[in-house]
């Protein structure tokens, strides 16, 4: 790699580039033409996503800090100052996301119909009663206070709970000796509780923790409550375990999630209005610096909006509901391996249903000639109906073997219990491999047919989860391709720990090949451009952090290679830096689906090679986890992944272009047609099963008609 | 079922392999699964003759999964083989039961020369140019982790094949404290290899004219993936070989394994693996490197095929066997005529007495071999043929015979002339059982016949007859022109222990010709 593309200025911090990503999404929640249920949620998702961000990004970066360990990134930021940058920009991100919800959201709430009631004082007296009533009854018998004093030493206070403190004065005596207490909000009951309303058509709602403070003295009958305020604490939940040590994964992380709630404290959320000397007790007994205290002005762990959304009766006020649509070479035929046997089929989800993929396991599980099932597991949804359909299948006596992803951020608990499920049913459950997290997403049907083995792979970008497969647009191909079958059963050979094979024929896996492999497609289009050849590359992905790559890039846009990037998320390559980016588009695009899709383009002097994959171009992709590249040849195909290309390319509504400053600004829609693209493809995928003929040319303004019977079976 | 699955498990020196196969007209042999596991068993067995807990766990736990991966592809039938380093333990019997406990699988332990056969089934199945080549002066050798074998073809027979106890991981273990020592290790093991290499060329190699070398072993692919890069074919020549070890001296051997994309684990193996390749090369003189895979699974497969007639097999397999053999016994100056004489008498008793001895093809294959060799001993000492052509076969490769089989023949030839001996005293020094001791008897009894039949080794009997009289009468009609009261005489003698066989009765009938 030339050192010339590998200067500190060339990159942005990671950190602070994903800090952006969510000042995009933030954008969304300001979005005055967005329904105002919408606008809530894309708000609850910057405070879900920061809190990861906290727990995730915060943390290590503290442990480095902690650890003395000063080298910088590629950015040319220390460990500290990138936390220090990390905490100015997140308070003025915070204090963004307040003033919205304040001064735009809470009002327009209203207007909707939907009164949130922020403070208790602000209560009528009948609902005062009401709330007082509630509070006997239901949140009472679960709270636990407690207090502090020299007996009693400071409780633990449990990551990301919300709670309650309190400074107390006991009744009746003159020396003012002030006292802690803290009661948490309990998680078992509902935070927005609904209460009698002022007015005819309006529904009126308030927080639980609101309820709680208004009945605070109930709590401590012999003291005096002075204030009430509450606070919420982040721990350090990053999972470091030295695997060369643990000779069993399963037991180290188990143990590794009791020791999280131990983690140190690194993010403080209070009430702005909190008392001084609360405050004061907090920070000591947390140990924490000021710049890592949020003041609040709301209410905190904005999460809550989630469930905002989901109260019954504003429909008016959110988007209407897509229905994944039926994906048209699968409908109503019985048979999914003979359909598949005709031929490649491409699933572009949530626009088209993800009922292909678990019917695939389904199937598979109570086909006579199916001997094996393999699957990759990341994460599942809860009540998986594909966990369902490979116990089902162990217990036919097929062969099934799964890999369940234990290192799963987050998700280990529940990862756990399924493996264990698995096993009971007579599933080979594979672990992963040590040091390496398994991010592909492959399943592999072995089935015995008359003329022999044949083999049917799913591939795909995201994971098999059919809940955030409504919500992540994701692409999957299934194939009984003989040569990605061979590759797919070196796949889990490799899984399973066995040797890699000595050539793959269709897949690039990461991470031993995967690198190399994309370093060598940069490199092609570098040599055409530099042959005065046409030379193009198009890639879609939510994070770009690879130093290797982007430097790769710069080198190949200096040379004269268009590059058009779509990065959702992270992008630490700057644009339009002269002589080295000024080649590369960045363009981000936020919508109501999460955009997952990774897709691939080099123009490769004309043959153009599509590549879905699993992996982005990061650094833990690359190097630390087992990621699946897969071609895309069938030419039919190949044309409805460019269109997805195209159209994103085309976007003006959602699109936000990377500036040289590292900001992102809408696109200039001056002589463009207005186009979303998540819009396009919701509506192109019902368009596919009107008519299935002439798709490249007529896709989407296809009026209504009786549908056709298919000519031939 | 059009297609039929086939499962072979090969533990090796320092690989434990399973390769399932489909098995059909359309698709010939077909690989769909191939399982690796890098377990350097060898670096035990070698070192020390035993095999170590922790590598017997772990070799059976593999087995177990292959176990498993078996079903995943409906496997009908497999077979799992283990050579030298398995052959190469103390006690192997109690590991092998061991393993079967542990795993339910039986592990066979293939003698060198049914593992060289299979090898070369392997290569003669796989490559329609292997005719082509072995017409000229070709050396087919397999480099193991424990030795390596050297076959050599002249005009399309096999005319030799000997194994060399020196293999890539013995090689290494052997040198392994002058490794560190020494900044010649290349040249030391160089030399260590000479000794043997000068004494194959002298008794084996003479003036032939080698001119390709078929190599299979470890690594060959990529090498010539390196030096071609893009357009690997299956040939390397002399030069770009030795270019290429040059290279390899030059970079040292961590850095190629890395290059050339071999584990970190195996890369030791490298330079033990390359020197052994170029002595080779100069030894024969072969200006070029072919390369062919030979591995012991697809032979497994292909022996099954054949066995279960899944599809017609081109190669007469059976003749390379016999070439063989009959090139042994021309090493010790057998008379030709004579034997050729024998063979015809053996073989037309055997097949008209079919239903008496109730023994098969195999068994009518080990007779013919035994004709061959019967009287190689006399080369070494005329007072004791019988003994002495037993210990030349017990110490001779046959290739394609398993080491019971090779028992079998050398017994059959002891017993042609000396004392046949009880079944007990037989088996205390060996492992034969109750039904290769009955079959060593049978076919005794109907060399000893043809024997006689011959005893003059002037081959008067022209043609030959055999009629079953009754249910105890064998009548043997010959057409000769010439006297016939040496065999006559010998032929009684030599008949009472096919009567106490077969119970059936040999009478010699001449029919004189004019």
């Amino acid at each position: 790699m030339k050192k010339e593309y590998m200067k500190p200025e060339y990159f942005e911090n990671r950190e602070l580039s994903w800090i952006g990503f969510d000042e995009r999404i933030l954008g969304e929640a300001r979005d005055k033409q967005i329904p105002m249920f919408e606008r809530i949620k894309f708000l609850s998702i910057t405070a879900s996503n920061l809190d990861e961000f906290f727990m995730v990004r915060v943390a290590s970066l503290k442990d480095m800090v902690n650890a003395e360990y000063s080298k910088k990134d590629f950015s040319g930021m220390t460990p500290q100052q990138q936390l220090d940058a990390i905490h100015a920009r997140v308070h003025d991100f915070v204090n963004l996301q307040y003033s919205t919800w304040e001064r735009s959201l809470l009002p327009g709430l209203r207007q909707c119909g939907l009164q949130v009631i922020e403070h208790y004082e602000e209560l009528t007296e009948e609902q005062g009663r009401y709330v007082d009533q509630y509070f006997i009854e239901n949140v009472y018998p679960v709270l636990t206070p407690m207090a502090v004093d020299s007996s009693r030493p400071f409780p633990l206070i449990v990551n990301k709970t919300l709670n309650l403190g309190a400074l107390l004065k006991k009744k009746n005596t003159e020396k003012a000796e002030l006292e802690f207490a803290t009661v948490q909000v309990p998680a078992v009951l509902p935070r927005i509780v609904s209460i009698p309303s002022t007015e005819e058509g309006v529904k009126t709602v308030i927080l639980l923790e609101e309820i709680i403070a208004r009945n605070m003295s109930q709590l401590f009958l012999s003291y005096d409550v002075l204030c009430v305020h509450a606070y919420r604490i982040m721990r350090n939940a990053d999972l470091s375990i030295d695997e060369d040590e643990a000779s069993d994964l399963l037991k180290e992380i188990q143990k590794q999630l009791k020791k999280r709630r131990w983690g140190e404290v690194i993010r403080l959320e209070v009430d702005e209005k909190a008392d001084k000397r609360l405050l004061k007790i907090l920070k000591k007994e947390f140990e924490i610096k000021e710049d890592a205290v949020y003041r609040i002005a709301g209410p905190l762990d904005l999460t809550l909006l989630m469930k905002m959304y989901g109260l019954e009766g504003f429909d008016a006020y959110k988007e209407p509901r897509y229905t994944p649509q039926p994906v048209p070479e699968l409908t109503g035929k019985p048979d999914i391996f003979e359909e598949i046997r005709k031929g490649d089929i491409l699933l572009h989800h949530p626009y088209q249903t993800f009922d292909p993929v678990v019917d695939l396991v389904k199937k598979a599980a109570k086909d006579s000639q199916v001997l094996a099932i393999k699957q990759t597991l990341y994460r599942v949804s809860g009540n998986s109906p594909i966990i369902a359909a490979l116990a089902q299948a162990a217990e036919n006596g097929k062969q099934v073997s799964v890999l369940v992803e234990l290192k799963a951020r987050f998700d280990e608990e529940n990862n756990i219990a399924w493996a264990k499920m698995l096993e009971r049913a007579g599933c080979h459950v594979i672990y992963g491999l040590v040091g390496l997290k398994t991010h592909s997403k492959i399943t592999l049907v072995v089935r015995r047919e008359e003329d022999g083995i044949r083999r049917y792979v799913h591939l795909g970008t995201g994971n098999y989860n059919d809940s955030t497969a409504k919500l992540y647009t994701d692409m999957g191909l299934l194939t009984s391709s003989e040569l990605i079958g061979e590759d797919a059963t070196a796949v889990f050979n490799m899984l399973s720990g066995y040797s890699e094979p000595a050539s793959w024929n269709k897949l690039s896996l990461a991470p031993l090949w995967l690198r190399d492999r994309f370093m060598m497609m940069i490199r092609r289009e570098m040599e055409y451009a530099r042959n005065g050849e046409p030379a193009r590359i198009i890639a879609k992905m939510n994070s770009l952090c690879d130093p290797g790559i982007i430097a790769a890039l710069y080198e190949a846009s200096a040379a004269g290679v268009k590059i058009d990037l779509i990065v959702r998320g992270i992008c630490s390559l700057k644009v339009g830096i002269p002589g080295v980016s000024e080649n590369i588009t960045v363009r981000s695009i936020v919508g109501t689906f999460l955009e997952h899709t990774r897709i691939y383009y080099f123009l490769n002097g004309g043959q153009e090679d599509v590549y879905l994959a699993s992996a982005d171009w990061m650094p833990r992709n690359l190097d630390r986890r087992v990621e699946i590249l897969f071609p895309i040849e069938n030419e039919m195909l190949k044309k409805e992944v460019l269109h997805v290309l195209d159209i994103q390319m085309q976007d003006t509504l959602k699109a936000q272009i990377k500036q040289p400053d590292g900001t992102y600004e809408k696109v200039d829609r001056r002589g463009k047609v207005a186009l979303s693209a998540q819009t396009y493809f919701m509506e192109y995928a019902k368009s596919l099963n009107k008519k299935q003929e002439d798709v490249v040319q007529d896709r989407v303004f296809i009026p209504a008609e009786p549908l056709e019977e298919p000519e031939d079976e | 079922m059009a297609c039929t699955m086939f499962g072979a498990i090969y533990v090796g020196s320092y690989e434990v392999n399973l390769k399932v196969y489909e098995l059909s007209v359309r698709k010939g042999i077909h690989l769909v699964n191939h399982v690796q596991h890098r377990l350097e068993l060898g670096k035990d067995a070698y070192g020390t003759g035993r095999i170590g807990t922790e590598l017997v766990d772990e070799l059976c736990s593999v087995l177990n999964d292959f176990q498993r991966i078996m079903k995943e592809f409906g496997v009908d039938e497999y077979r799992a083989c283990a050579t030298t380093v398995i052959r190469e333990t103390k006690n192997n019997l109690v590991l092998l039961d061991r393993i079967f406990v542990k795993t339910g699988i039986r592990l066979e332990v293939l003698s060198n020369s049914e593992q060289r056969f299979l090898g070369y089934k392997a290569i003669a199945s796989n490559s329609e140019r292997f005719q082509d080549i072995i017409e000229k002066g070709t050396a087919i050798v397999e480099v193991g982790g424990g030795s390596l074998q050297i076959s050599l073809f002249d005009k399309d027979n096999l005319v030799t094949t000997q194994n060399i106890r020196i293999g890539s991981i013995r090689l290494r273990e052997r040198l392994i404290d002058v490794a560190e020592r020494t900044v010649r290790y290349a040249s030391v093991m160089e030399e260590l290899l000479n000794n043997e290499m000068r004494t194959y060329r002298k008794l084996y190699l003479k003036d032939r004219n080698i001119r390709y070398i078929i190599l299979v072993g470890s690594y060959v692919k990529g090498i010539d993936k390196y030096i071609h890069k893009g357009q690997a074919g299956d040939q390397i020549t002399r030069e770009e070989f030795m270019r290429f070890y040059d290279e390899v001296a030059q970079k040292g051997q961590q850095t190629m394994a890395a290059e050339l994309g071999i584990s970190a684990e195996s890369s030791s193996l490298l330079l033990p693996t390359l020197v052994i390749y170029k002595r080779l090369l100069e030894e024969t003189g072969a200006e070029n490197v072919v390369i062919m895979d030979a591995d012991i699974g697809a032979g497994l497969a292909y022996d099954y095929a054949e066995k279960k007639k899944i599809f017609k097999i081109k190669h007469n397999f059976e003749n390379d066997i016999l070439e063989a053999a009959w090139n042994i016994a021309k090493r010790y100056h057998t008379n030709r005529n004579h034997t050729l004489t024998m063979e015809k008498l053996a073989l037309t008793i055997y097949d008209k007495i079919k239903s008496f001895h109730g023994l098969g093809k195999r068994e009518r294959l080990l007779l013919q071999i035994a004709v061959l060799l019967h009287d190689c001993g006399k080369y070494i000492n005329m007072a004791q043929p019988s003994e002495c052509s037993y210990s030349i076969i017990m110490a001779t490769e046959i290739i394609g015979l398993s080491h019971m089989e090779r028992e079998i023949v050398a017994n059959v030839v002891r017993f042609n002339s000396g004392n046949i001996l009880p079944f007990e005293e037989l088996a205390a020094t060996s492992l034969l059982e109750r039904n290769e001791y009955l079959t060593i008897v049978k076919l005794t009894a109907i060399l000893r016949v043809a024997n006689a039949l011959d005893r003059s080794h002037k081959q008067k009997i022209k043609d030959i007859k055999v009629n079953l009289k009754d249910n105890h009468t064998m009548q043997i009609v010959v057409d000769t022109s010439e006297d016939l009261t040496l065999e006559q005489a010998l032929f009684r003698e030599k008949s009472e222990f096919f009567e106490d066989v077969y119970s059936i009765k040999p009478i010699l009938k001449a029919k004189k010709l004019n």
